[in-house]
């Protein structure tokens, strides 16, 4: 403990400090000796040195072994981050006895071209363990060719090459010369990829790992000169191929061309321009791939060329941790699916509105397994980058879309003429400047939601429970302008709904699209709730009944928009902004009336189920159902709008205790057959009704995936049905017996969101048998 | 953290009879010597990433008083533990005063027969005892038996955490809350709490 040493004590251990002088301090000479290490030597104006040791060594001696002394601001990360010396699991610097630091595999030796297909599909399975989430340090950079190559950092394309200080005359060794274009091109994508993701918004360590341990993943040599000495390895297969089998010369082939093409698939997705033209690199690679993966039987396995050790030399005080081994089959569909999220993402160029913009994120996104961290980026890179959505449309544009088809169809306020008047007391002039307002103010609110749906889905439920507390707010800034845009436009209140005999009200618009956002956000953190698996069985009867509450409070809402746009509209002819428009709110109110009835149906029938004591009631000695209940919908209790239901009248809403049994079984049946009515209606509609548009080339794999996800509500609907009627049999059955001692004759099994129809319905499977 | 992943296979078949009643104790200092190195063992083995000793002694030697031993009734051995802290969580409004549990661990030859359950039980009596609001702890997706412990208790999911372990596997953060967390009566009790009996 030589914590602090005055300049005196410095001076007087002087001899000690043989050959050292104070500028040129080598701590070199002292790594064997088994001393004590030299004080550090201070010396500086304002500082007076004090040597504590003694006075240290004698506090620490009142102290019981254990004993802890902390401030208050030593925090459980920190001991979380502290190490042991010498324990190897902590250590990164301890070695078993008779252990190497390093392993002694010489790179420069001769290998044989199936030995270099084993080493490369073995980095093609450590690149997608990488984009999985896993460290470079467990990764790539567990390859002794790789740490050669990048180590010391080579400044030129010559440079680059695991076999450094080469006679210039003498020829490199072809099998050498193709791993090492291999490499070059691994290395130089596997920098873009971390550059595109950084840029963009993920969870570090989370979802990926951009940390390089301060090696320069091939920065600063240029794209073209590795291509081309991608280039130069396929002419060497070329000129060698007598040497070895066709077989052989094409597998080595087709690796290096994966290579070209990413580089090339990368370079072009900057330009963000047509998905046709961006896709033919990413097509060449989906090719390209189905041929390495039917020639890796002639790579030969070198485990040796990959060690742990590796991670000793790597800026990073973890100790080596094992290397991240996917198998082949593994390793061939997550590359498939990176390849084909890859084509499909550029889909998303295709612009045709805002709403189809939309359905194609939420989509995307929804797929399992998600698309990867890298893909997601490249989605946030196209629809965000230098706040030009998908390189050519303003935000303003985007913003203005979305407010003509949900609330204002060939509306002065969105007239673009506006901004050219400049006369201020002109009504256009006051709308211009209040428009712009709310431009601002809800401009990032809207784009954070597609932001949101890039995350994980763990994230997104997360980051949709805080967007919500903030669209809180734009709703109520939005009717605050409102008001003031009615006074310009001089509308006329209307009655609502009609002949109810309430004081008219205006209508709103921007308050009314913000909280039309506000409900979808409330209804997808449920649904997200039942895909994450966060409710318990015995919880879903009220998640349903919450769910069917929101979505009946939006398909209200809906109405209340359409019937003030048809009333504002009614004396013009129909333009087609006015009939997509009307479109959309049909669409809207499709969907979320059928939401309403399958999440209604499930309600009751969990509810039916737990009556019967068919659904585990765990029996929770601790807290208190009111407290749960608090837990559940702590996101939602700040809302003013819809207000969160008091615990009581949510309890009774759930329960229905008022409600006999079959005659809830007999609303579960209705509301599942109403469901799918509503589903027959969604699942025959076009691209365009169900805006899922994708696009001058219709079509569109938008639209594939929604008709899918429209298909399979339409089962979990047609499930609940049946599940309905089972049970309205076993009850039947039941009661036919008159015993009613034996107990129902039923069994029920939740079954896992992977395991049913879809992800938000979680259907019980109800099947004859004691349980 | 991760040590909540210990409650592994608590629920799977037991391996061993129970030696008769355990005996089940409070941790305190002068037991260091005894049992942290037991204690340390017993919950690394499950561990892929182990803690330093810091790790243990920053939670036995704030809260010694909520971390409790099951011990064998003859030869005094360890058999299972669990670690917890109890502190102000300001990290929102209004701040509670929140319960975790941090670690939990049953040797594997006495699973399934209701250790785990019994040491989070007095676990959340200290804490509630000591006016916690709430209690907290994350446990690893695929832990079922673990999950199941916690649930049967009253705790609630809360979220999902996303490849929150080494390993690649996700979390669940667990949540049982003890009392109200409403602005007005907290103040309400503070008001109360300053008021001389």
């Amino acid at each position: 403990m030589n914590a602090v040493h005055d300049d005196t004590t410095a001076v007087s251990d002087g001899p000690e400090l043989g050959g050292f002088s104070i500028n040129s301090y080598d701590p070199r000479a002292y790594l064997d000796a088994f001393e004590e290490p030299p004080p550090p030597m201070i010396s500086s104006e304002g500082i007076v040195a004090h040597n504590i040791t003694e006075e240290f060594r004698s506090a620490a001696a009142t102290l019981e072994p254990g004993e802890l002394v902390k401030d208050g601001y030593f925090t459980l990360f920190e001991s979380v981050g502290a190490l042991e010396i010498g324990d190897p699991k902590m250590d990164s610097g301890c070695l078993a006895p008779g252990e190497s630091l390093d392993d002694d595999y010489d790179v420069t030796r001769p290998l044989l071209p199936g030995e270099v297909i084993g080493i490369i599909d073995q980095l093609l399975s450590l690149e997608i363990a990488w984009h999985l989430g896993y460290p470079l340090s467990q990764t790539l950079f567990t390859s002794v060719y790789i740490e050669h190559m990048l180590q010391p950092t080579p400044m030129t394309v010559q440079d680059a090459d695991f076999i450094r200080n080469r006679p210039p005359q003498s020829q490199r060794d072809p099998m050498h010369g193709v791993l090492r274009a291999y490499c070059l091109g691994l290395l130089k994508s596997s920098c873009y990829v971390n550059e595109r993701i950084k840029q963009e918004h993920s969870y570090e360590e989370e979802d990926f790992v951009t940390n390089t341990y301060n090696r320069s993943l091939l920065e600063k040599i240029g794209r073209y000169e590795i291509r081309d000495e991608i280039m130069e390895a396929r002419n060497i297969i070329h000129e060698i191929r007598h040497t070895i089998t066709d077989e052989m010369a094409h597998a080595l082939g087709f690796r290096l061309e994966l290579r070209t093409a990413f580089l090339r698939a990368i370079e072009l997705s900057e330009l963000r321009s047509d998905a046709e033209s961006l896709s033919l690199p990413w097509s060449q690679m989906q090719g390209v791939w189905e041929a390495i993966n039917k020639t890796r039987h002639l790579g030969k396995p070198v485990p040796e060329a990959f060690s742990t050790k590796i991670q000793r030399r790597l800026a990073s005080t973890m100790p080596p941790r094992p290397i991240v081994q996917l198998g082949p089959e593994e390793t061939h569909e997550h590359f498939k699916k990176l390849i084909a999220d890859g084509i499909d993402v550029l889909n998303v160029l295709n612009y045709s509105d805002s709403q189809s913009l939309l359905n194609f994120v939420l989509t995307f996104q929804a797929q399992k397994p998600q698309p990867l961290v890298f893909i997601r980026a490249l989605l946030q890179n196209f629809l965000f980058h230098d706040m030009v959505i998908l390189g050519r449309l303003s935000i303003r544009q985007i913003l203005d879309d979305d407010l003509s088809i949900v609330v204002l169809p060939s509306s002065l306020l969105l007239d673009p003429a506006n901004d050219n008047v400049e006369a201020p007391h002109h009504p256009r002039y006051a709308i211009a400047h209040q428009m712009e307002l709310f431009r601002q103010r809800a401009a990032q609110s809207y784009l954070d939601i597609f932001r949101a749906f890039c995350q994980n889905r763990c994230r997104v439920r997360r980051t949709l429970f805080h967007s919500l507390q903030d669209w809180e707010t734009v709703q109520i800034d939005a009717e605050e302008i409102d008001q003031l845009l009615q006074l310009q436009t001089e509308e006329k209140p209307l009655v609502y709904p009609p002949s109810s005999g309430v004081v008219p009200s205006h209508s709103l618009p921007l308050s009314s699209w913000a909280y039309h956002y506000k409900l979808r956000l409330m209804e997808w953190t449920v649904q997200l709730g039942f895909e994450l698996e966060i409710y318990q069985p015995d919880e879903l009867a009220g998640m349903y009944w919450y769910l069917s509450y929101l979505s009946r409070t939006r398909a209200q809402h809906l109405e209340r928009i359409k019937f003030f746009s048809a009333h504002r509209l009614e004396t013009t002819t129909a333009t087609s902004q006015q009939t997509r428009s009307k479109a959309y709110l049909h669409l809207a109110t499709l969907e979320a009336t059928t939401t309403h009835h399958l999440a209604t149906a499930l309600s009751a029938l969990y509810t039916v189920l737990a009556r019967l004591d068919l659904i585990p009631r765990p029996p929770r000695p601790y807290g208190t159902d009111a407290l749960r209940y608090q837990v559940r919908m702590k996101p939602f209790a700040s809302i003013g709008l819809p207000e969160l239901p008091s615990f009581e009248s949510f309890t009774t809403a759930v329960l229905k205790p008022n409600v006999s049994t079959p005659a809830l079984l007999e609303s579960a049946a209705k509301a599942a057959a109403a469901a799918r009515v509503g589903l027959e209606v969604l699942s025959k509609m076009g691209e365009g009704e169900a805006f899922a548009t994708g696009g001058r080339g219709g079509g569109g794999t938008g639209f594939e995936r929604w008709v899918g996800g429209a298909r399979a509500w339409m089962r979990a609907c047609i499930a609940v049905g049946v599940a309905v009627e089972s049970v309205k049999r076993a009850l039947v059955a039941n009661a036919d017996e008159k015993a009613g001692m034996g107990g129902l004759t039923m069994s029920v099994e939740v079954p896992r969101p992977e395991n049913g129809y879809h992800e938000w319905w979680i259907v019980p499977r109800v099947s004859k048998g004691r349980f | 953290m991760a040590a909540s992943e210990l409650a592994k296979d608590i629920e799977s078949p037991p391996k061993a009879k129970l030696p008769g009643e355990l005996k089940y104790i409070q941790y305190q200092h002068s037991l260091e010597a005894q049992y942290l190195p037991a204690i340390r063992a017993l919950i690394s083995k499950d561990l892929s990433e182990p803690y330093s000793i810091y790790v243990y002694r920053y939670f036995l030697c704030q809260w010694g008083h909520l971390c409790y031993l099951a011990l064998h009734p003859t030869d005094s051995s360890l058999i299972g533990v669990v670690i917890c802290k109890l502190e102000m969580h300001a990290s929102h409004s209004p701040p509670t005063l929140r319960g975790y549990i941090a670690m939990l661990a049953v040797s594997a030859a006495y699973r399934g027969q209701g250790v785990a359950t019994a040491l989070v039980k007095m676990a959340i009596d200290a804490m509630s005892e000591r006016n916690a609001d709430e209690i907290v702890l994350e446990t690893e997706e695929t832990n079922i038996p673990a999950m199941r412990l916690y649930e049967r208790l009253g705790f609630l999911r809360s979220k999902k955490l996303h490849r929150y372990y080494l390993n690649g596997n996700s979390a669940y953060r667990l949540v049982l809350l003890l009392r109200p967390a409403d602005t007005d009566i907290a103040a309400n009790l503070a008001l109360d709490d300053a008021t001389p009996p």
